[in-house]
């Protein structure tokens, strides 16, 4: 295998994310959504009753449940029909739940995560990594030690049969509920796969943990549910990145992520979402913060035709913090319609939101923001600040925050700014003997260079390589 | 809610206004096609987020309480020279041909279910006609409301290279009770060059629902400025908006509300950026007492040949108590590349070191707080151009803090 750098260096950045397998699947159910069909996938992972109630559940509020419509400049989801989507494929392997070594997977498979550059990213000493190809976990490993403090990070499935209690608690029941939007209700009926977290008391992960989900047949969707429990005093950092190869039928990634912030408790979670530019990602994320508990949020959103994502806080005990910093770029038809939502629910709670957006060559990007502040939460306070750089005149940059403040002793604000890249620092960067599209490039880094040094070092070179991937197109 | 019988609303009591104001048949037509289009009409829109709608226009059976013919008001306006300030009735004889030619053309007579009703039922007019080359300061126009329903038009037409500056003051009768409904639309048109200031202080009695659309189109080199004041009502809903039509026009609104008891004040300011060179500047500061609360809407809405535009807004509001509630939602839309935009807002109580600082200084609290409050509205006064119009408003904030 490669040296430790080696897949940061590779220069055919490209064929990263560009390439596609055959697919080989061992178990496809109808396309569309029917009872039957939750009931198989429920079936096939062998769940207990409980959850085939809850996905049964989730399915009559999704039928029942209007598409989220009508809101000022959302994006178009016309195109989204169910019926055309296969929710559940498993990959074609013996073992359920995952192989143990990384060379016991199917090759292509290894292929397409070598070319992610996903087990350098392990032996670089992350602390596990999973993988999730098209549905189901294939590949899981934690390192000893974290195991032995009774950390556990293990693929969803698996979980709902060896931690059941804790599942059947938090799955989708105080935090993001299947009622919350269509979306969520429908990843309650089909959900597959994801992550399970769980931090005990006063325990520290101090290397990142990490997922990766990938889709890789044509007009599938991916539900994969990631739930993460950080008891009292503990900390850690997961981090997930996506991608999916190019397609001609849409594909729909409507993933869950469930965040319990223990009393005084420290979670990031850090997403970079490179899905191909038909996907439709619409995700719901949210986070519940106990006392002095602290959420950080990192989302970098670079892929799908379109997204609606707006990680959610609540900051339900006294003194707890939020920080969100998120990146959109948008190129040629695509539309990023993503933001923060905020709810502060308890005194002495704080949160601040950076926003950073690049669009270009017709795409559209949106910081769509709420911050609620509720009657009782005393000397709570909140900042947003939104940036948007546009590069030509065929993209839109949009900017709809929204506040309501139900408390007088408080702290309150928000500021956004919209502008082009300045002429006069790409004058100045091409005396200096850069060429226009490096003087771009170096402008749109330093950019968002807030949020890149937010993430681990390999999260931060992949995002700007991303962004000059993105950038490239446009700019030669 | 009152019995007494009143006339309802139907078409017969719009032919019966139209009649009494000697209109045209065209406007008669469009009264009823207004009337008609009720039905399928839907309210203006309002801010809604999982669980909280800002602003509740359904608390009043607008139907059941307007009383299309008893419009009773008094109505004092003071013109200026060179200027024509005209009443409805007049207007309709002098300016016939100038009215078919705006009527209409800038705010949509049937752009929701009160816009369409205002159009139906408005039996107060106004027309302000700036000919060609005239300067004209210290129009003023003061509506009493004497009716339990009222609806207002003004038209605004200034010409080329014309200025004019408007005043206009709502306030109820003493001998008004229950609830009252009052509509207002305004259509202001600048020519080239052209410059409208248009203030407003509404000061309507703490019963009465009200409703006001003022929207403007400034052609090149044109300028409108409108100040919106809101201290009366109960509940207010006022969309303030220019279209920046021709090159190098310019916009800025102004607002300042102070609510208290429970007052609901919802303000919109919106500006269309859609020539080059434009300029918009959006400015409104508010202050809630007791269990009142207010709604702000900021729209900079840059179009795709907008180049080179700058347009700025900022909100603050100041929370005195802690039954109040503000929501705020400042949006950009930027089509154009060629942009400079930014936006704020803020909330937030009065601070406690200058507080301190007043207190340390001798000042009774109560006093060192009142003084804060006037001082905090200093920002946006110093924007009104209209000395009676920044001294009333001035005063009736004073007022307030002192009742």
């Amino acid at each position: 295998m490669s040296s430790d750098q080696d897949h940061l260096k590779e220069t055919d950045t490209e064929a990263r994310f560009e390439f596609k397998k055959e697919e080989k699947s061992a178990f496809e159910t109808e396309k569309g959504l029917t009872e039957e069909t939750v009931r198989v996938i429920s079936e096939d992972k062998d769940e207990p009753e409980w959850m085939l109630e809850r996905r049964l559940r989730a399915l009559k509020q999704f039928q029942e449940m209007p598409m989220p419509e009508g809101w000022p400049g959302a994006p178009d989801l016309s195109e989204v029909d169910i019926a055309d989507i296969v929710p559940y494929i498993r990959p074609d392997i013996e073992t359920r739940g995952g192989a143990e070594n990384w060379e016991d997977l199917p090759e292509e498979i290894q292929d397409t995560f070598d070319k992610l550059g996903i087990p350098e990213a392990e032996k670089n000493a992350l602390s596990g990594v999973g993988a999730q190809y098209e549905s189901e976990i294939v590949y899981q490993n934690m390192q000893e030690r974290w195991e032995e403090k009774g950390v556990i990070f293990c693929d969803m499935d698996k979980a709902v049969q060896e931690h059941e209690e804790l599942v059947k608690e938090h799955f989708m029941t105080k935090c993001v509920p299947p009622s919350d939007n269509k979306f969520a209700a429908l990843h309650g009926a089909v959900w597959s796969g994801g992550s399970f977290v769980y931090i005990p008391e006063d325990t520290t992960v101090n290397m990142p943990v990490q997922a990766y989900f990938r889709m890789n047949s044509e007009g599938m969707g991916q539900f994969e549910h990631t739930l993460i429990i950080a008891e009292e005093n503990s900390e850690v950092h997961y981090i997930e990145g996506c991608s999916a190869p190019k397609y001609s039928a849409f594909n729909l990634h409507s993933g869950g992520v469930e965040v319990f912030v223990g009393e005084n408790a420290h979670v990031q979670y850090s997403t970079v979402q490179n899905w191909s530019k038909n996907t439709y990602n619409l995700n719901t994320k949210r986070a519940i913060c106990e006392e002095e508990g602290t959420m950080e949020w990192v989302s970098g959103s670079m892929g799908s035709k379109a997204t609606m994502l707006y990680p959610s806080t609540v900051l339900k005990g006294p003194g707890a913090t939020d920080n969100h910093i998120t990146i959109a770029m948008a190129g040629e038809g695509q539309d990023i319609d993503t933001g923060a939502k905020v709810y502060h629910n308890a005194p002495d709670t704080k949160s601040t939101i950076e926003s950073k957006s690049i669009a270009k060559d017709g795409g559209r990007t949106n910081y769509r923001g709420l911050v609620h502040i509720a009657d009782g939460a005393e000397d709570s306070s909140t900042s947003v600040e939104c940036d948007a750089l546009m590069f030509d005149n065929d993209s839109t940059s949009d900017t709809m925050p929204y506040m309501e403040i139900q408390e007088s002793k408080v702290d309150v604000a928000h500021e956004a700014t919209v502008g082009k890249i300045g002429d006069e620092d790409v004058f100045y960067l091409q005396s200096r003997g850069l060429d226009d599209d490096d003087a771009k490039q170096m402008i749109v880094a330093g950019f968002i260079e807030p949020i890149t040094e937010e993430l681990p070092i390999e999260y931060a070179v992949e995002l700007n390589r991303l962004i000059e991937l993105e950038m490239e197109g446009s700019l030669g | 809610m009152s019995t007494q019988v009143h006339a309802t609303l139907s078409e017969d009591a719009v032919e019966q206004i139209s009649e009494d104001l000697g209109e045209p048949e065209w406007l008669l037509e469009t009264r009823k096609d207004a009337l008609a289009a009720l039905d399928d009409l839907e309210m203006p829109d309002v801010i809604q987020t999982p669980g909280r709608k800002w602003t509740n226009l359904d608390a009043l059976d607008y139907e059941t309480l307007v009383d299309p013919l008893d419009y009773a008001q008094d109505k004092d306006r003071i013109d200026a020279e060179g200027v024509d300030v005209l009443s409805w009735s007049d207007a309709l004889d002098e300016h016939g041909e100038l009215i078919e030619d705006h009527f209409g053309s800038v705010v949509d007579t049937e752009r929701d279910y009160l816009t369409a009703l205002s159009t139906a039922l408005f039996s107060a007019g106004t027309v302000v006609y700036v000919p060609e080359g005239v300067d004209a300061e210290d129009v003023k126009i003061r509506t009493t409301m004497n009716s339990r329903s009222l609806f207002n038009y003004t038209l605004v037409v200034a010409e080329e290279s014309s200025s004019v500056t408007i005043l206009e003051r709502q306030t109820t009768g003493e001998d008004t009770e229950g609830d009252q409904y009052y509509s207002g639309v305004v259509e202001a048109v600048a020519g080239e060059n052209a410059y409208v200031q248009y203030g407003t202080l509404q000061n309507l009695s703490e019963e009465s629902y009200n409703y006001q659309v003022k929207r403007g189109h400034a052609d090149t080199y044109g300028s409108i400025d409108w100040i919106e004041g809101n201290i009366g009502s109960r509940l207010t809903k006022s969309s303030v908006e220019t279209r920046l039509l021709g090159d190098s026009s310019e916009s800025q609104i102004v607002g300042a509300f102070f609510g208290h008891d429970d007052q609901h004040v919802d303000i919109a300011a919106r500006v269309w950026h859609e020539a080059e060179h434009t300029v918009a500047d959006l400015v409104t500061r508010g202050v809630l007492d007791d269990e009142a609360r207010s709604v702000y809407e900021g729209v900079q809405d840059v179009g795709t040949e907008a180049w080179d535009t700058s347009s700025y807004q900022r909100e603050n509001t100041l929370m005195l108590s802690d039954e109040s509630e503000a929501d705020a939602s400042p949006k950009l839309i930027i089509n154009n590349h060629d942009t400079e935009a930014s936006h704020s807002a803020t909330v937030g109580q009065v601070d406690a070191e200058d507080m301190f600082y007043m207190t340390s200084r001798g000042v009774h609290p109560e006093k060192a707080k009142n003084m804060l409050v006037e001082g905090f509205f200093v920002p946006v006064l110093e924007e009104v151009a209209v000395d009676e119009l920044r001294e009333d408003l001035d005063q009736l904030i004073y007022e307030r803090l002192r009742e």
